[in-house]
């Protein structure tokens, strides 16, 4: 790709070659004079051919091949559901990246003053010029992202998009729904609420049910076997840092790959 | 008046560009001019609202003046003038 001028069109010998008013020229002449310095026209010619270039197509989908659109028809609002999820993260990762700057991961101490997340989150909620509005659109999209991944699962598996040869994409679902679940879990604890408390209090207990590695399980995720600072420090280390990485790269590959393969047909 | 493809373009992009800016930049200078639309009577600045009526009036007439460019079979032949008619 180069802005090399290609072919120059000849602007003052054909503005010659016509009868043009004096005011037209003025104008053509100020306009062509500008195109020469400021190249607009070139880069958006060049934003059009990448346009035509990302949007390229597979010849015939299976639909339009075999004219099953009077059958299916009624699926294709579900497939928006892939693109739905990836716009809730993507609202999520921002309004989280925001919220960052205000909160701060800290339990309380055990003589029942309450915790510095569970203050900063109060800090948000009622005095933060747009707290309220900000955190509860983290809270939302979070939810819709859980319920969009889920229904997006359900329209992969119903319309038979699962089956070969995307059998590996639908493995990467699995890791990508379980991520999200796991997203969900650990911003569920970073408030230090009675909620957050008593729901990690759950996931220790269920670390430690699992048979030979329960113990190291716990240890590593929150910590310890009963909840502390170390806990929530994790749980937040956990959402913002190891998790938007990971998934954002699986959710690259996910989508990478749909783009490849094109959108599957219903069998 | 049917200008060649690549005059046409350029017409369109600078002429878009600059309707744009001039109607966008008038009513800029309308809100200055009456703390927007809050202001007394008595407290308008008229110079700066004329000059942001007159950008709008000078983007709406830049826009209508760039629409009498016309590329090659776009619009419709009979409104013409450009060719000389020889009565059949």
């Amino acid at each position: 790709m180069s802005l090399e001028r290609k072919d120059e069109h000849d602007h003052d010998g054909w503005m010659e070659s016509r009868d043009l008013t004096a005011i037209e020229e003025i104008y053509l002449t100020v306009l062509l004079w500008l195109d020469r310095r400021l190249r607009i026209v070139d880069y958006l010619e060049i934003l059009e051919n990448m346009y035509y270039k990302v949007n390229f197509q597979m010849p015939k989908s299976h639909t339009e091949q075999y004219n099953l659109d009077n059958k299916f028809w009624y699926w294709y609002p579900l497939y928006a559901l892939g693109s739905f999820s990836t716009i809730a993260y993507v609202v999520a990762a921002i309004s989280g990246a925001l919220l960052g700057f205000y909160y701060a991961p800290g339990a309380g101490a055990s003589n029942g003053t309450p915790a510095l997340a569970y203050n900063s989150i109060t800090f948000i909620m009622t005095e933060l010029n747009f707290g309220f509005f900000l955190r509860s659109l983290h809270r939302w999209s979070a939810q819709v992202m859980v319920a969009a991944v889920f229904l997006h699962m359900l329209r992969v598996y119903f319309t038979g998009a699962y089956k070969e040869p995307r059998e590996l994409n639908w493995i990467i679902g699995i890791v990508l729904i379980s991520l999200t679940m796991v997203f969900g879990y650990t911003g569920y604890l970073l408030p230090w609420d009675q909620l957050a408390f008593w729901a990690g209090q759950i996931g220790v207990e269920m670390s430690l049910s699992i048979p030979l590695i329960g113990e190291w399980v716990a240890q590593l995720l929150f910590g310890g076997f009963t909840l502390s600072q170390s806990t929530v420090q994790r749980m937040y280390i956990l959402h913002v840092f190891v998790l938007p990485f990971v998934t954002t790269g699986i959710i690259a590959v996910h989508i990478g790959i749909v783009w490849m393969q094109g959108i599957a047909e219903p069998h | 008046m049917v200008v060649p493809d690549a005059v046409y373009k350029r017409v369109t992009v600078f002429s878009t560009l600059f309707a744009v800016a001039a109607v966008v930049g008038g009513f800029l200078l309308l809100d200055v001019a009456t703390d927007r639309a809050t202001a007394e009577l008595s407290e308008v600045q008229p110079l700066v609202a004329l000059a942001g009526l007159g950008l709008i009036a000078i983007g709406a007439v830049t826009y209508a003046f760039s629409t009498r460019f016309r590329a090659d079979g776009m619009g419709n032949a009979k409104d013409e003038t450009d060719e000389l008619s020889d009565n059949g």
